[in-house]
């Protein structure tokens, strides 16, 4: 590690759901931490509570045991100090692209004028210039997912919190997503938690890859992906490490697949 | 001025195919009044029909009721009230404006709260399905009653609207997609700004579906409630005297007229839809 | 797109609105007179409950509306309506030219009248003997008919005058209230020439068909019912304490079984809609749509539906006169028609007889009557 300080600190966390008066166990003693700048994707096979993990530090959900800290603070609401991008863009869709961006300044009571500024750079940092106008439902899903971003980024927020941000993309568009997403987390210095299913997207952006346990959801194996960017999807050490990642996770989706079968 | 005058006639021009189907359907129809009323008579083209002269009383000719509405501006005839039809458009406007305004001003939060709090449901569902379907008019006498001859009948156009509007806004409170709930949170919002920024601009369209459908209904309610007590005339009166008398054209100009107003009304909805729209940072 | 089209129609709609205000404003100043006295119209069976609250000051109606206030000490009678129009036409018996002109028509009619004539005239022998079997069984009949108590419906009984007979002052009046219709733009001039009346008078002469009543006295009674299969349909108001002939005709129970309309050899139903809730002029759209062959309703209804509508519904006899009453709350401090001025009488609407009774006992005062606003 490179001393930086730890700004996401997970320890022991646990998520039990009640669901028709049954529990579900979705997390036991999850512990992960995340320093600044840091780029971590979390895989896992579906339902190991990978969402639930980032809903959890978002503050969107209540956690049922152990600790989640940002910045040394347990998380207790949703605040703006976490932004987040969700897989499904949840843009406003009675909103411009601008005042998509602007809400978290108007929330916060910032002076038009000022939030304008803002507006205008972010528009133009995520390559929307000339849609400032546009309603949600005129933009294509990269465009959408752009305008989520920098929604999130209008905030400053110290963490960037992304729940399968790019996988209703086309293979094309998620590609060139990724590379934007790289430098806007460069230039931004971001501390990015990010959720995919997809491995080589996991190995293409992060600096550490968290491989989940099948539910009950905790950390199988912590993979540091040592590469300098930009990554070369075909290089040899990039293959090299998407396949330790697929033999992880290949176990835990028989694990899961075994669970689905048998009863609780 | 010129800009509106510019705008009419850019509309005219960008819109004459439309403008020619619905001057099309409306000949069509205004044809087949006449043909019809022609035949109850016997005029021309049907000089060799038996006329049918205590069914043709009732169906006028077009004409003439257009006549009877410019007629009904001038003459005040005491079986209406004595009134002309411009005191009685001031009447009905007045009543549905007032009815339009309490039921906006009640339904719209009820249905907020109806819509997003489970509690909030429980306690309104119950009365709202008793009341619901009972038609205003049968309330005509109680009112009267209880809220006399001014609020009596606003009470009535009240309900017609009131009720459509409720409903929409519950549905459409109760749609909100809580992903969005979800990104205002974590951009910082709070209960009361995610329900105005949020819960209230996603609510708006169910709310436009309510006001347009309350507002027909509301006009469908002034004849009933203008019926009875209505102070200082109402174009419902002006056809519900008419009718009392089988003076069927100015009947028929009380429904041209109570037609145009549903229209007006209907246009400012659109208005206050726009303005609405502003106002939540649309445009 | 549609959008703009809407804001066109606003446009329009406006220019009319504001084209139509403007035009009131212009036109409405009126000429002062000595003092105006404001009406509102409502359905009589509100109108006791309407005084009562105070969201009126008096009204006019008929019986049993008139004696319902009265003896629920509500309001006080300030004037019969014998006291503004002695003998004053009200409610008639009418019948349907179709009818009339159809198989037996005739024949079928007359022996109606002569089964009205008959109760009208047991009726008036059960009145002047209130101490009599007949005066308790005529109570209970009204009690049914109207859903009043025996006290409401023994003090209405006092004000209206049963008859059948239609003599010059009846035809009088009925040409009166015409002229006070033409006048007042309810009907007009050229609707009397569409329908082939030179005046009024001749309209009154036409209208008014004495000569059914007049065979009608000679009629006998039958053993066989003449029209087994096409009974006669007959349209009545509900409740209406005034047209008690026909329920006095119906009842077998207070004859032996017998109905005066069997006896007449007649079957009698009720047509369809009827009773009538909501007045004469629904019972006029029974007769135009052809479903009442005969039937009870107020005088001005009939005239005005005839003249606007062309609905032919011929007057063959009286049912009642007077029966109406002006009632002002109890109390009110209300004694005469000058201490209206400004005070709201409540009304059953401006084509019924009661509003023209109001006008005219207001125009004797120099009063003027206006819509309240
Ligand atoms: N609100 C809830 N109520 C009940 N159970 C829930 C709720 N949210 C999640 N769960 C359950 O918790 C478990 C973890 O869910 P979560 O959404 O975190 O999984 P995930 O790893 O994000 O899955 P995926 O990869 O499919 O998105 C699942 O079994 C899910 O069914
Ligand atoms: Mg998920």
């Amino acid at each position: 590690m490179d001393g930086k300080e730890v700004v996401i600190n997970i320890t022991h966390l646990s998520k039990v759901f009640i669901r028709d008066r049954r529990r579900i166990i979705a997390l036991d003693d999850f512990g992960l931490e995340v320093r600044e700048g840091e780029f971590v994707c979390l895989l896992g096979p579906s339902g190991c509570g990978k969402t639930t993990v980032l809903r959890i530090v978002a503050g969107l959900e209540a956690k049922s045991g152990g600790s989640a800290k940002v910045e040394g603070k347990e998380v207790r609401d949703a605040g703006p100090d976490r932004g987040m991008v969700f897989q499904e863009f949840a843009l406003f869709p009675w909103r411009t692209v601008r005042k998509n961006i602007e809400f978290g300044l108007e929330v916060k009571h910032v002076p038009e004028t000022d939030r304008a500024d803002v507006s205008k750079k972010l528009i133009e940092f995520v390559g929307l210039k000339g849609f400032e106008d546009a309603h949600p439902r005129e933009l294509s899903g990269g465009m959408k997912q752009r305008v989520a971003i920098a929604r999130a980024l209008a905030n400053d927020p110290k963490v960037l919190l992304m729940d399968e941000p790019f996988g209703s993309l086309d293979a094309q568009t998620r590609n060139l997503m990724q590379k934007e997403l790289l430098r806007i987390w460069s230039a931004r210095r971001k501390t990015v938690l990010f959720v995919t299913h997809s491995v080589e997207e996991a190995v293409y952006l992060a600096d550490r890859i968290v491989v989940m346990t099948a539910r009950p959801g905790k950390v199988r194996e912590i993979i540091d992906v040592p590469l300098s960017r930009p990554r070369d999807r075909t290089s040899r050490e990039f293959i090299t490490i998407r396949s330790k990642v697929l033999g992880e996770l290949e176990e835990e989706f028989e694990k899961a697949r075994a669970g689905e079968l048998s009863p609780e | 001025m010129r800009s509106l005058t510019k705008s009419l006639s850019k509309v005219f021009i960008s819109n004459w195919l439309r403008l020619t189907l619905s001057a099309v359907s409306l000949t069509v129809f205004l044809t087949l009044w006449w043909l019809f009323s022609a035949y109850l008579r016997a005029d021309w083209p049907f000089q060799g029909v038996t006329p049918s002269p205590s069914t043709a009383d009732y169906i006028p000719y077009w004409w003439d009721v257009l006549r009877a509405v410019g007629r009904s501006f001038v003459t005040r005839p005491q079986n209406t009230g004595g009134l002309l039809m411009s005191e009685h458009i001031l009447a009905s406007l007045k009543r549905i404006s007032i009815a339009f305004v309490l039921a906006l001003l009640s339904a719209v939060p009820l249905g907020l709260l109806m819509g997003r709090s489970r509690n909030a449901e429980a306690l309104g569902r119950p009365l709202v399905e008793l009341f619901r379907p009972i038609p205003p008019l049968a309330w005509v006498p109680i009112f009267l009653v209880i809220f006399k001859f001014f609020w009596g009948p606003i009470a009535i156009v009240f309900l017609g609207i009131f009720f459509p509007i409720l409903l929409n806004v519950i549905l459409g409170a109760r749609s909100v997609d809580p992903v969005l709930i979800d990104a205002a949170r974590t951009l910082g919002a709070r209960r009361g700004t995610i329900f105005g920024k949020v819960v209230f601009p996603f609510t708006t369209p169910y709310l436009m579906t309510g006001i347009t459908v309350g507002l027909g209904i509301g006009w469908m309610c002034i004849v009933a409630a203008e019926m009875l007590g209505a102070v200082g005339g109402g174009v419902g009166y002006y056809i519900f005297a008419a009718n009392n008398t089988s003076q069927y054209e100015l009947m028929y100009a009380g429904m041209v007229v109570i037609g145009m107003l549903s229209v007006l009304t209907t246009g400012i909805a659109g208005l206050i839809e726009r303005w609405l729209y502003r106002w939540m940072g649309k445009k | 797109m549609e959008k703009k089209l809407i804001i066109i129609a606003v446009v329009i709609a406006a220019i009319v609105v504001v084209g139509g205000i403007s035009a009131a404003l212009l036109l409405g100043k009126e000429s002062k007179t000595t003092g105006t006295v404001k009406y509102i119209t409502i359905a009589p069976k509100d109108m006791k409950a309407a005084l009562a609250g105070g969201t009126i000051d008096a009204y006019i109606a008929w019986e049993p509306y008139v004696s319902d206030s009265v003896v629920g000490n509500v309001g006080d009678v300030l004037e019969w309506s014998d006291q503004i129009m002695p003998n004053h036409p009200c409610c008639v018996v009418a019948v349907s030219p179709d009818f009339l002109n159809g198989p037996n028509g005739v024949n079928l009619t007359e022996r109606f009248l002569k089964a009205h004539i008959e109760a009208n005239k047991w009726m008036a022998d059960a009145l002047a003997h209130p101490s009599g079997a007949n005066y308790t069984a005529l109570v209970n009949m009204a009690v049914q008919f109207t859903s009043r108590n025996a006290t409401v419906v023994k003090a209405a009984l006092e004000h209206v005058k049963y008859g059948y007979e239609m003599n010059q002052d009846f035809r009088n009046a009925l040409k009166q209230f015409t002229d006070m219709y033409i006048d007042a733009n309810m009907t007009t001039a050229a609707k009397l020439q569409d329908r082939g009346y030179s005046s009024t008078t001749d309209f009154i002469s036409k209208y008014v068909n004495g000569s059914l009543l007049d065979a009608a006295r000679s009629v006998t009674p039958s053993s066989t019912i003449l029209n087994p299969s096409n009974p006669i349909r007959l349209g009545y108001l509900l409740g209406d304490l005034h047209q008690l002939a026909q329920v006095v005709a119906q009842n077998t129970t207070a004859f032996g079984g017998t109905s005066m309309f069997q006896k007449y050899g007649l079957l009698v139903t009720n047509a369809t809609g009827a009773p009538f809730a909501s007045g004469g002029t629904e019972m006029s759209l029974g007769f135009a749509a052809g479903a009442v062959d005969i039937g009870y309703l107020g005088a001005p209804p009939a005239i005005l539906n005839h003249m606007n509508s062309g609905v032919k519904a011929l007057i063959i006899a009286q049912a009642n006169s007077e029966g109406s009453g002006l009632v002002v709350k109890a109390n009110s401090g209300i004694h005469n028609l000058e201490d209206l001025v400004n005070k709201t009488v409540a009304t059953p609407g401006e084509s019924s007889i009661q509003f023209l009774l109001l006008r005219i006992a207001l125009d004797r005062e120099g009063l003027d009557l206006k819509i309240k606003t």
